[in-house]
């Protein structure tokens, strides 16, 4: 009962749009439902990277950290994002900090798992990569449209 | 003499890629020379190839209303320029010129995409690859940022 519904929550989230259902049934067993109240850090620059988070309700402000000056946040993200991959490359290490703003509900997927699957099913691994290298495609996007925004 | 898989095969970014796989790559690419202050590709047109670099010298740019050409970022041998190809809408979102003679392996993207379709166990070990290359995008914009936020 339990993985059926968590299984439709993945198959609703755009990560996942369009998977072929026994690639879904694969990434139940890789996923926990998780809730965050306001304020709560839900992962911290430097520190080892496990999972990455699909927001389906709720804000999460992705923070840049530095010992130098006050933490900069750079973007808001919502239902229907995700947060973290660091877990796919060396050094396995959060980039970013992410915090909740509001109640948030996500799903977490197990970094370590999922690679695991990948490796053992191809058509799965070719699938998600496909999926993850566009994700990080728009987030150097969103961060060059940054940068081009604060150079002096 | 020196044959063109032997040579990309040797290159950092097939490091690990069995040989087979190797192969059916080297059929999409082709080697290119550019003059010092040739275009690669421009912000908006088409995106058919990724580029691995050689030996010279490439500056990737975005364009800033406010201030014209903006250099974010120098690729140099080793490096991999383009993966728009990869992801509708298919075009580029960044302005590429050679500022020295270089010397490259033009990979066709469109090629490359329907034999990774084809075979997954090919698709995977590209995509991880991909993935992992925008990801150093992200990571070489993200150290950017920091630096204008902490000159400020």
């Amino acid at each position: 009962m339990e993985t059926a519904t968590l299984e439709n929550i993945l198959e609703e989230h755009p990560l996942f749009r369009g998977m072929k259902e026994q690639h879904l049934r694969t990434l139940v067993e890789s996923s926990t439902v998780v809730r965050f109240e306001p304020g709560d850090v839900i992962f911290e620059e430097g520190e080892p990277a496990h999972h990455s988070y699909l927001i389906r309700t709720g804000r999460v402000v992705l923070q840049l950290v530095s010992y130098r000056v006050e933490p900069f946040t750079l973007m808001t993200l919502e239902e229907g994002d995700i947060i973290g991959w660091s877990w796919l490359f060396p050094p396995y290490r959060w980039k970013f900090t992410a915090k909740a703003l509001d109640v948030t509900r996500a799903i977490s997927l197990d970094g370590r798992s999922v690679c695991a699957k990948c490796d053992e099913d191809h058509d799965l691994g070719y699938e998600l990569m496909k999926r993850f290298a566009q994700i990080i495609e728009n987030r150097v996007e969103a961060l060059s449209v940054h940068l081009v925004a604060v150079e002096k | 003499m020196e044959t063109l898989q032997g040579v990309l095969g040797a290159h950092p970014f097939f490091n690990d890629m069995p040989t087979q796989h190797i192969e059916t790559v080297t059929g999409c690419v082709s080697n290119v020379r550019f003059k010092a202050g040739d275009a690669i590709f421009r912000e908006g047109e088409e995106a058919d190839h990724f580029y691995l670099i050689r030996d010279g010298k490439v500056a990737l740019r975005i364009h800033s209303e406010r201030r014209g050409p903006l250099t974010i970022l120098t690729l140099s041998a080793g490096d991999i320029l383009g993966w728009s190809w990869l992801f509708p809408p298919y075009r580029w979102k960044f302005s590429a010129r050679a500022i020295e003679d270089t010397r490259a392996f033009a990979a066709d993207g469109k090629c490359l995409r329907e034999k990774a379709e084809h075979d997954h166990d090919l698709g995977y070990e590209l995509l991880k690859r991909f993935a992992h290359v925008v990801e150093e995008r992200l990571e070489a914009t993200r150290l950017q940022l920091l630096n204008v936020y902490q000159d400020q």
